[in-house]
C-alpha cells in the first residue's frame, strides 16, 4: 500500500512541475485551493442552512422553492453549485441522495464527498436496495416510511433537509446547526437528538 | 456489456459500504494536489466537465477504480498528451530519467494571471449573494435558453427509451427502457452525449423522472422504495 502511495506522490510532483514549466498551473494557488477546500467548505455550510429552514417558515419555503438562491443568501455558491434542490424529510417519506454514473455532490453546502459516496458499492447499491444500505449504515426506518432515492444524473445537485428533532424548541439556530450532520443532509442518517447540542 | 462506470444496481460491485470515521477532506497530500490542479485544466480545456467525464469513462478498468483523485489525474494525463502539451513518454521520463520526446505547446503568462485570477475570486468563505444566485450558475452551470418548447409536462408518463448510446451519456443503464413520471422540470441545459465530444447541438429540456421501485427491479425491488432520476428530452418517449 505504502508502495503505491509514494508511486502516486511521485508521479503527480512530476505532473505538476512540468504543469508549471509549461505555465499551465501556478503552484500557490493550487496551495489555496486545497486550503480553501479543507477548512472553509464543508458541512458546516449546510448546517446552517438547514437550522435557519427549521427556524425560518419564510426561509424554508424559498430553499424548498429555489435553493441555489436560498443557499446563495448565506453566500455559499460555486462548483458543484449550479442548481441546488433541497428535498425535505416527512414522517412519511425518506430522501437520499447518490451519483450512480460519477459523484456529483453540492459542493458549495457539503464539502467534498467522503469516500464512501464515491465508492462502486455505494453507487450501485444504493438505488436498488436503500432500504438495507441504510440500515447498514445505521439509520433503520418503518416498513411505512416511503424511501426516495434521488440519483444526481445532470445538473441539479440535492441537498436532504432533514426533519428537526423533537424537544428542540428552546434552540436557536445556531444550536441547532449542531445538530445537522454531514449525512443527515446526504440522507443516510438523521440529524442528532437535542442532548448533542447542550453536550457541547 | 454495461459500461463500468454505469454502476446503478450492478451487482458485481455489490457490497458493505465503510465510512471512516473523521475522514480528512484529502488523505494524501498528492490528492489535494491534484485537485488544485484539476481548476487550471478544467479551464485549459473550455471547462467541459462532460468531456472530462468522458475521458474519465474510458480509462482501463483498473485505472478507472483504482483512487477517485488517481482517476482525475489518468483522465487529465490522456488530454494533455493529445492536446500536445505533454508528450506521450514525458511525465514517465520526469520520474525515472531518460530523453523522450516532450510536448511543445505552452500556456500565455497572460493567460495563466487570467485563470489564476479568476479561481481566486472565489477562494472566499463566502461570496457576495448576488454573485452565487445569478453570476456563478451562468459562468459554471450549462443552463441555455430552450429553442423549442418541451415535449412533457409534470405528471406525463413517459418511458426512457430502451436504446443507450455507447459513447458519454447520462442515461443510467437501469432506467433504460423503464415507465416513469415526469415529477419536475429544469429548463434546458447544453446536451452532455454531445457537449463531451465537442458537438454542437440543440441545449436539452431536463426533466426529473420518478420511478417506483417495483418497475425498475421486479421482484427484488424493497417495498416503498422509488428512484428520481434527472434525464434530458432525447432519452424520453410518451409512456
Amino acid at each position: 500500500m505504502s508502495h503505491e502511495v509514494d508511486e502516486n506522490a511521485v508521479r503527480v510532483e512530476a505532473v505538476e512541475s512540468l504543469l508549471v514549466e509549461k505555465g499551465i498551473v501556478d503552484a500557490s494557488l493550487v496551495d489555496e485551493v486545497i486550503e480553501h477546500y479543507e477548512t472553509s467548505v464543508g458541512p458546516l455550510n449546510g448546517a446552517k442552512v438547514v437550522a435557519r429552514a427549521w427556524t425560518d417558515p419564510a426561509y424554508r419555503e424559498r430553499l424548498l422553492a429555489e435553493a441555489t438562491g436560498a443557499v446563495a443568501e448565506f453566500g455559499f455558491g460555486g462548483p458543484e453549485g449550479q442548481l441546488i434542490v433541497a428535498v425535505e424529510n416527512a414522517p412519511e417519506v425518506h430522501n437520499v441522495v447518490v451519483c450512480t454514473l460519477c459523484s456529483c455532490y453540492p459542493w458549495p453546502v457539503l464539502g467534498l464527498p467522503p469516500s464512501w459516496y464515491k465508492s462502486p458499492e455505494y453507487r450501485s447499491r444504493m438505488v436498488a436496495q436503500p432500504r438495507t444500505v441504510l440500515e447498514e449504515m445505521g439509520l433503520e426506518l418503518g416498513a411505512d416510511v416511503r424511501i426516495r432515492v434521488w440519483d444526481s444524473s445532470a445538473e441539479a445537485r440535492y441537498l436532504v433537509l432533514p426533519e428537526r428533532p423533537p424537544d428542540t424548541g428552546h434552540l436557536d439556530a445556531e444550536a441547532l446547526a449542531k445538530l445537522v450532520t454531514r449525512d443527515s443532509m446526504i440522507g443516510v442518517g438523521l440529524a442528532l437528538s437535542a442532548d448533542a447540542a447542550e453536550d457541547d | 456489456m454495461p459500461a463500468l462506470h454505469d454502476m446503478g444496481g450492478n451487482t458485481e460491485f455489490f457490497g458493505p459500504i465503510v465510512p471512516e470515521p473523521n475522514e480528512p477532506v484529502f488523505h494524501s497530500r498528492w490528492e489535494g494536489r491534484v485537485f488544485g490542479i484539476s481548476g487550471f485544466l478544467l479551464a485549459l480545456f473550455g471547462q467541459n466537465i462532460d468531456a472530462f467525464r468522458y475521458e474519465m469513462e474510458q480509462l482501463p478498468r483498473d485505472d478507472y477504480l483504482s483512487n477517485y483523485y488517481r482517476r482525475w489525474l489518468a483522465a487529465f494525463e490522456a488530454k494533455l498528451v493529445r492536446a500536445g502539451y505533454l508528450g506521450p513518454q514525458e511525465i514517465d521520463a520526469r520520474v525515472q530519467g531518460g530523453r523522450v520526446e516532450l510536448g511543445t505547446r505552452r500556456v500565455s503568462r497572460l493567460r495563466l494571471a487570467v485563470t489564476a485570477r479568476v479561481q481566486r475570486l472565489l477562494l472566499r468563505p463566502t461570496l457576495p449573494p448576488r454573485v452565487c444566485k445569478h453570476v456563478l450558475p451562468r459562468v459554471i452551470g450549462t443552463a441555455r435558453p430552450a429553442l423549442r418548447s418541451r415535449r412533457f409536462s409534470v405528471g406525463d408518463r413517459i418511458r426512457v427509451r430502451s436504446r443507450r448510446d455507447s459513447g458519454h451519456t447520462r442515461q443510467p443503464g437501469y432506467v433504460s427502457g423503464k415507465a416513469g413520471l415526469v415529477t419536475a422540470h429544469h429548463g434546458a441545459t447544453l446536451f452532455p452525449d454531445a457537449h463531451a465530444i465537442g458537438r454542437r447541438a440543440r441545449p436539452q429540456h431536463l426533466y426529473t423522472v420518478a420511478f417506483d421501485g417495483e418497475e425498475l427491479w421486479g421482484a427484488d425491488a424493497e417495498e416503498g422504495t422509488e428512484v428520481r432520476v434527472d434525464l434530458f428530452e432525447a432519452y424520453l418517449e410518451p409512456g
